[in-house]
């Protein structure tokens, strides 16, 4: 019976780590995941007419006659709906009509000192005037649909007049004749959700499909372009069709979100059918296509990465690492090959093996804080150079923390060499020196190359170091070692809690950090393929 | 046979006077070039990395030695007040300094199970060739750059605990905790595995000779024989949480508070290395806040420090008991 029980339970111990295993592997999958499908989403994705004519505009890039026939093609669409746009408004926005009819009075009292009349005519026209203004002024103001009546048609009246004949107060009366029309139709009470309402839908019209055709082009590169992505299009599709809006249910409860139908606000208007209409000519109106843009990983970005690609971060990123391997590799080599060939374990040694542990043990900040103190502040200005944080600091800075992964791996491939080789070499007469340069090194090479690629992921990943030493979130691409630079992994980190723009696209915040993540592990991957060749060839199997 | 003898065996026109045939080392010129002026250079580069932690030590010292005179210590220690900006600042890091250990602990909680788990899984359970699948997995793992793990944790953790888990904020102690748990697993894993292994067969055998089940075996007789190893792997898992910066930075809320109470993980909190990273680039060089940071910056190093020889001291424990040098 006790058997059974302890075999029972020895059966569970044995599931139970199996399941720990499956649970890291799944925990691997489900971190790598989320980055590397939408990290490859900045690359692969099916943009818009938008983001061919930012191309365009920005890089110079992309065929022009192609783009000016599609943007002729796409046109008569997207015109159609700034059509009923501008003609619903011209029932409802009253300050703007009112604006308008000002203006029109103003040019008209002009024209008609340049007629030839008499001081009374022009007295008597100038008042008439005035009156159709003031008219057409109470009837934007009311919300009363006989008085509205009553004063456009005391204007319409004077229609065929002869006094105005030529002059811009036949604007008048077409004002008049739309505004009669549209207030028909419109609900009174509803006058000024209208006028949010359309406001808002304009807005987001905008962000789908740019600023309108005629309009002043917005002073940033954001707001020149619509939604250069067919995602994001059809994000803001969906803001445009659904309204979201959070209400509190209870006093006291969390705040509930409910989504309304937008076009339910414009209930029994031209606007309402609009909605259908654009969702169902959006694809005419943007053009979306399949695109690889490889050119991601060498485009300068615009501001808050709202455009554009990578390419700074990832040559600051090679910069680093290059400059701090240049380094570190010498050093530790020759670390490694003092320790292991050159010294038994006396008291001086032990003393630098426990120095290199403890540097490995050093949390990375207080790299970051050292290389600030030492580089930047003190050795900086010690050679003359101006003290501010720069690629060379902060390449010095990730050398040292890098320096014992080195001189460990360095050291292990050297021990790793069989006796045998060195012992061979020595027999036939070459010095210690020779045998080290021709026997050893050669033998140890691709364990030192597992070492330095090891080196080159962990520097390239490193953030906490370079944060005082040399890394900026947003600036020019640096043009010697003595300026700043972006670098991938601090890249990330702004874009992940970085400000509304970062969050606005999704795919360069997650295409920055899986270009890092693939970085890091495909370097990793080779230096598991070298050390296991390696380990085959040593052992002989 | 006497000397002059033997030189004429040795060296048969042995009237000139000439080098030995049989030089020891060091006494022709190149050779004793090579060997003393050649190893003093080594060593001179070798020690590169001595000076390194040496230079580590004087410039943290260096920066914060004047707020260790300016402030108490014992009030930095003990004070839970971080208001460095403020009109009368308060430098009090002992929230700091908790919060540090708060998610450590939690992080360890969490992987020193599945850490040693994993190890007598990967030494005990499973055959080579499931080894060789599952080693380069952990090692993946330990590769992912700790800001990558900070935008996991920011981007995809935070706002499903909010939506699944009703938490009122996304960024709080479980929250970092539970990646700095996936972040310490890889140390604990491999370390662990390795004391495991070299715990001798010998051993394992004579208590499957009395009739012990695998996992009595392992309970009973490995994991007790392979402690040392064991306690060093926590140690190191440790130290990586504890140092870790960006994972804390992203994912903790950067509140700076003890949590209350002490068990809920569901509260921001702020850690050491969260504020250096964090307040550094807001404080003046020269500062009484830029030195506070360099003053938790001293506390951090000497911790890891601290950590670092413990860690040693039991490796050569489990390197003496298992035979094995080192």
């Amino acid at each position: 019976m006790k058997i059974i029980i302890r075999c029972i339970l020895d059966k569970i111990f044995t599931a139970i780590t199996w399941l720990t295993v499956f649970v890291i592997v799944i925990l691997l999958l489900l971190i790598l995941g989320p980055i590397l499908s939408r990290g490859t989403n900045a690359v692969v994705f099916r943009d818009t007419i938008e983001f061919r004519k930012m191309q365009m505009a920005l890089l110079n890039r992309g065929n022009e006659t192609n783009l000016t026939a599609e943007i002729s093609e796409i046109a008569p669409v997207r015109q159609k709906v700034y059509d009923t746009i501008n003609k619903f408004k011209s029932g409802i926005d009253t300050d703007a009509l009112t604006e308008q009819v000002r203006k029109i009075y103003r040019d008209c009292g002009q024209e008609l000192s340049y007629k030839k009349l008499t001081p009374q005519q022009y007295t008597e026209t100038r008042s008439l005037l005035k009156d159709i203004r003031d008219r057409l002024q109470t009837a934007f103001a009311s919300t009363d649909k006989v008085q509205i009546a009553k004063c456009t048609s005391f204007v319409m009246g004077y229609a065929d007049d002869e006094r105005f004949k030529g002059t811009s107060a036949g604007d008048f009366f077409r004002i008049a004749a739309d505004f009669q029309k549209a207030v028909e139709k419109i609900d009174f009470a509803k006058h000024l959700q209208y006028v949010q309402a359309v406001g808002e839908m304009e807005d987001l019209l905008t962000q789908l499909l740019g600023p309108r055709p005629g309009e002043a082009l917005p002073a940033t590169a954001m707001n020149q372009f619509g939604a250069t992505r067919w995602d994001l299009a059809e994000k803001l599709m969906d803001n445009l069709l659904w309204k979201e809006q959070w209400v509190s249910q209870k006093s006291g409860k969390s705040l509930v979100k409910i989504r309304t139908e937008r076009a339910k606000e414009f209930a029994g208007t031209e606007i309402e059918p609009l909605f259908g209409y654009i969702k169902d000519n959006l694809e005419k109106m943007l053009k979306p296509q399949w695109r690889f843009y490889w050119q991601y990983f060498i485009d300068d970005s615009t501001p808050g990465h709202y455009f554009g690609g990578i390419g700074p971060e990832i040559l600051g990123t090679l910069l680093l690492t290059l400059l701090s391997m240049v380094f570190v590799i010498p050093l530790g080599i020759i670390s490694a090959a003092y320790l292991t060939e050159c010294t038994t374990d006396n008291f001086v040694v032990k003393i630098i093996r426990m120095c290199i542990n403890s540097l490995a043990g050093v949390p990375s900040i207080i790299f970051g804080l050292f290389g600030l103190a030492f580089f930047v502040l003190f050795l900086l200005p010690f050679l003359g150079f101006s003290s501010k944080p720069c690629i060379l600091t902060a390449s010095l800075t990730l050398s040292i923390l890098t320096l014992p992964v080195m001189i460990r791996s360095s050291e292990e491939a050297i021990k790793a060499v069989p006796l045998t080789y060195k012992e061979a070499s020595l027999a036939l007469g070459a010095s210690n020196f020779k045998t080290f340069m021709s026997v050893t090194l050669p033998a140890a090479m691709p364990g030192i190359l597992t070492g330095v690629i090891l080196s080159i992921s962990r520097v390239a990943g490193e953030t906490a170091p370079i944060l005082f030493t040399g890394a900026v979130a947003l600036g020019p691409v640096p043009s010697s070692i003595f300026h700043s630079t972006r670098t991938l992994s601090y890249g990330s980190y702004d874009m992940a809690v970085g400000d509304r723009l970062a969050a606005m696209v999704p795919h360069n915040q997650y295409g920055m950090v899986a270009t890092l993540v693939i970085l890091v592990l495909c370097l990793n991957t080779s230096a598991i393929i070298l050390r296991s060749r390696l380990f085959k060839k040593l052992h002989g199997h | 046979m006497n000397d002059s003898q033997i030189n004429q065996v040795l060296s048969p026109t042995a009237d000139v006077k000439h080098q030995p045939l049989v030089l020891s080392y060091g006494q022709g010129l190149g050779n004793f070039l090579s060997l003393y002026v050649g190893r003093t250079i080594l060593f001179l580069i070798t020690c590169t990395s001595v000076l390194s932690v040496l230079l580590i030590f004087f410039f943290i010292i260096r920066e914060s030695l004047p707020f260790l005179q300016k402030f108490n210590l014992t009030e930095f220690l003990t004070n839970t007040g971080w208001y460095p900006q403020a009109e009368k600042p308060q430098f009090g890091a002992l929230a700091l300094i908790v919060g540090s250990f708060y998610v450590t602990a939690a992080a360890l909680l969490f992987a020193v199970p599945t850490g040693i788990l994993a190890a007598v899984f990967l030494s005990d359970i499973v055959s080579f060739k499931i080894q060789t699948f599952v080693k380069p997995v952990i090692e993946l793992l330990a590769a992912i750059p700790s800001v990558a793990y900070g935008f996991f944790a920011i981007m995809v953790l935070a706002p499903w605990m909010q939506r699944k888990l009703g938490f009122t904020t996304g960024v709080n102690a479980l929250n970092a905790s539970f990646v700095l748990a996936v972040m310490a697993l890889p140390t604990i894993v491999s370390v662990a595995q390795d004391s495991i292994s070299a715990v001798g067969r010998e051993l394992r055998e004579a208590s499957y000779g009395l009739g012990a089940t695998r996992m009595e075996t392992v309970f009973k007789v490995v994991i007790p024989a392979a402690h040392s190893g064991i306690i060093a792997a926590i140690i190191l898992g440790m130290m990586r949480a504890i140092g870790e910066t960006m994972v804390v930075w992203m994912a903790s809320g950067n509140a700076s508070q003890i949590p209350h109470p002490w068990w809920d993980l569901s509260q921001s909190i702020r850690t050491m290395t969260a504020t250096i990273a964090g307040d550094m680039g807001e404080t003046a060089k020269g500062s009484d806040h830029y030195r506070s940071l360099f003053t938790i910056g001293l506390l951090l190093l000497i911790m890891t420090l601290c950590l670092n020889l413990l860690s040693e001291y039991f490796l050569t424990q489990a390197a003496k008991k298992s035979g094995i040098r080192k």
